[in-house]
């Protein structure tokens, strides 16, 4: 792989990082959002001396603490996997789960549906294989083509990612109704077409008789040596 | 004195209810929608003079919803809610007809001057 084309996929890769990452933060300011106002309206309910009737103010002091303890829940999720996420370029090729790299990133790609009104399903497989190879560029190229899904589906509608074996390798389907507009070797996907090169993986389009499209990424094991 | 009517439009409910519950507490006749169509749709029983709205919202864009109460009833003052890190999109809402905006989570102090502030416009227009 010529230089160039790798500093492409490096610029594309952290820019990936960095659109999850605004969307991370947007999700904890809103998380943050909610503590703040029930801790607030708790510091209210105690200066008022209540909200007039006790057991209103004793159910609305439980809601406030059950939603401060709910969100600090998903807080903690998240920057428990951010820290995965983040950590990933520190070994390029190391031994990993493709289940539990597509969970870490999930996380941080469930806003991004939520906004589009895209309900998201996520079916992950049994007994894959842990595979070696680039986890970092692995889910760049897993956003990359999650965004593409997203942006071939009007809301309503369902985007399914499924996990699978073929023999000794992962596969990652991702499965929305319709057909594909467009083709994956347009030149806006260039950069995702080498990475997968990069990744020895195979990227190709299943059209099931318009029904639905399948979009399937099949991931194999590099040698360690 | 005459109670300020406000709406605050925001997809996440228990933010929404919780700060409409602390509003309410301090004397402002709130209430809340979690969604940019039934913002619009309440426009017409509630008749708010100010909308706290948020920027960011999965059936709308704030922008949008802001340019479609500015055309129902320009009087209106609206102030955006932004969870983004740079004052850019909130700038670009106040260019489009926005009072002001504030940056979550929020200060509610702040927030109180930032509707004294509306509530004062819309009594010397």
């Amino acid at each position: 792989m010529d230089a160039m084309t790798e500093n492409s996929i490096r610029q594309e890769q952290i820019e990936s990082f960095g659109r999850l990452m605004a969307g991370f933060s947007h999700d904890m300011k809103n998380h943050l959002g909610i503590i703040r106002e029930s801790n607030g309206l708790m510091g209210d309910i105690i200066e008022m001396g209540g909200l007039g009737d006790d057991e209103i103010t004793v159910e609305r002091l439980k809601k406030s603490i059950a939603s401060i303890e709910r969100r600090v829940v998903i807080a903690a999720n998240m920057f428990h996997h951010l820290s995965g996420l983040a950590h990933r370029p520190d070994t390029p090729y190391s031994f990993f789960q493709i289940n539990d790299l597509i969970t870490e990133e999930y996380v941080f790609l469930e806003r991004f549906s939520r906004l589009k009104q895209i309900d998201l399903v996520l079916e992950l497989g049994d007994g894959l294989p842990a595979l070696y190879n680039d986890p970092a560029l692995l889910q760049h190229v897993f956003y990359r083509l999650y965004v593409l899904c997203l942006e071939q589906l009007s809301s309503g509608l369902t985007l399914v990612i499924l996990t699978s074996r073929d023999e000794k390798n992962a596969v990652i389907t991702f499965r929305f109704p319709g057909t594909l507009q467009g083709s994956l070797e347009q030149p806006s996907l260039e950069n995702i077409q080498a990475a997968v090169k990069k990744l020895e993986g195979i990227l190709e389009i299943s059209d099931n008789g318009k029904d639905h499209t399948d979009i399937r990424l099949t991931m194999p094991s590099l040698s360690v040596d | 004195m005459k109670k300020i009517k406000l709406l605050i439009i925001d997809d996440e409910v228990e933010f929404a209810a919780t700060l409409c519950q602390r509003l309410k507490l301090r004397g402002i006749d709130a209430s809340d929608v979690h969604s940019g169509g039934e913002g619009l749709a309440v426009l017409t029983e509630e008749s708010p003079e100010i909308v706290i709205l948020d920027l960011k919202m999965p059936d709308m864009s704030g922008l949008d919803v802001l340019a479609e109460i500015k055309t129902y009833d320009p009087s209106i003052e609206v102030i955006m809610l932004t969870g983004h890190g740079s004052a850019g999109s909130g700038i670009e809402a106040m260019e489009k007809g926005a009072l002001d905006y504030i940056m979550k989570p929020i200060d509610l102090k702040e927030l109180l001057e930032k509707i004294e502030l509306a509530d004062e416009k819309r009594s010397k227009a």
